[in-house]
């Protein structure tokens, strides 16, 4: 089944991967934003069944995108999986408290990024 | 929230779609190779930095966003023990380390430099 979902991150090898894993694996159409201010904004002109998100970004960074886009009602119903290269356990707490709908950690495997995701949300 | 990092039932392909995705990611990794080679570059400086006792405050931080970036990217290219390596040296200059730990900076600074050379 395909899917529409927004990818956010500043590192555009990152980005253009998770895209060709979404987009040549799974059929899915991705849009790609590289801040979170962009982010927020694709959200609403996309409106993506959900949203993969990068933690460590300049600027605006995963965790405050997520609460902005909490705060919108034009975004608040898209689920976000925050993706990061984060591994020690009280940064997994501190996202899990965020409420997001899971935690994808980096280096993702491009042959199984899209099954995460499904499971992740239960699309399957 | 789930953890999703379990997740280990890929995609199907056939042999002719897994060969178009390798060739795919291959092409991405020359396209994006010299932005990895100027953060392995960094790590490499600020080792040395490190060893001469002339590591700056600036360049600490620099090569602890490296070492991040390094780790988050390396392994979605097959290069798992090239995240791995990253990992410590992330690790290592986000804390306060003493100078015996010199040599450790610029071991693994060097073993990436060769992991990154040798990816086909």
């Amino acid at each position: 089944m395909s899917h529409r979902i927004l990818i956010v991150d500043d590192e555009d090898d990152i980005r253009e991967v998770a895209a060709l894993s979404l987009e040549t694996l799974a059929g899915w159409t991705v849009d790609v934003a590289s801040s979170g201010a962009e982010g927020l904004a694709r959200a609403i002109e996309c409106q993506p069944e959900a949203i993969v998100l990068d933690v460590m970004m300049p600027g605006m960074d995963g965790p405050a995108t997520f609460r902005e886009l909490s705060k919108n009602p034009a975004t608040a119903h898209i689920p976000v999986l925050l993706l990061t290269a984060k591994v020690q356990s009280s940064d997994q707490r501190r996202f899990a408290d965020l409420g997001v709908a899971a935690v994808l950690f980096k280096p993702f495997d491009p042959l199984t990024l899209a099954t995460q995701i499904e499971d992740a949300l239960g699309w399957k | 929230m789930k953890d999703a990092q379990a997740s280990e039932r890929p995609f199907s392909l056939e042999p002719a779609e897994q060969n178009a995705l390798t060739e795919a990611l291959d092409r991405m990794w020359a396209k994006f190779l010299p932005q990895i080679e100027e953060r392995v570059g960094l790590l490499e400086s600020s080792a040395a930095a490190f060893s001469a006792h002339e590591l700056s405050v600036h360049q600490r931080e620099a090569a602890c966003a490296a070492a991040h970036k390094l780790a988050g990217v390396l392994g979605t290219f097959g290069l798992t023990r090239g995240t791995v390596l990253s990992r410590e040296l992330e690790i290592m200059y986000s804390t306060q380390i003493g100078p015996s730990l010199a040599a450790r900076l610029i071991e693994l600074a060097a073993e990436l430099r060769t992991i990154v050379a040798n990816r086909k």
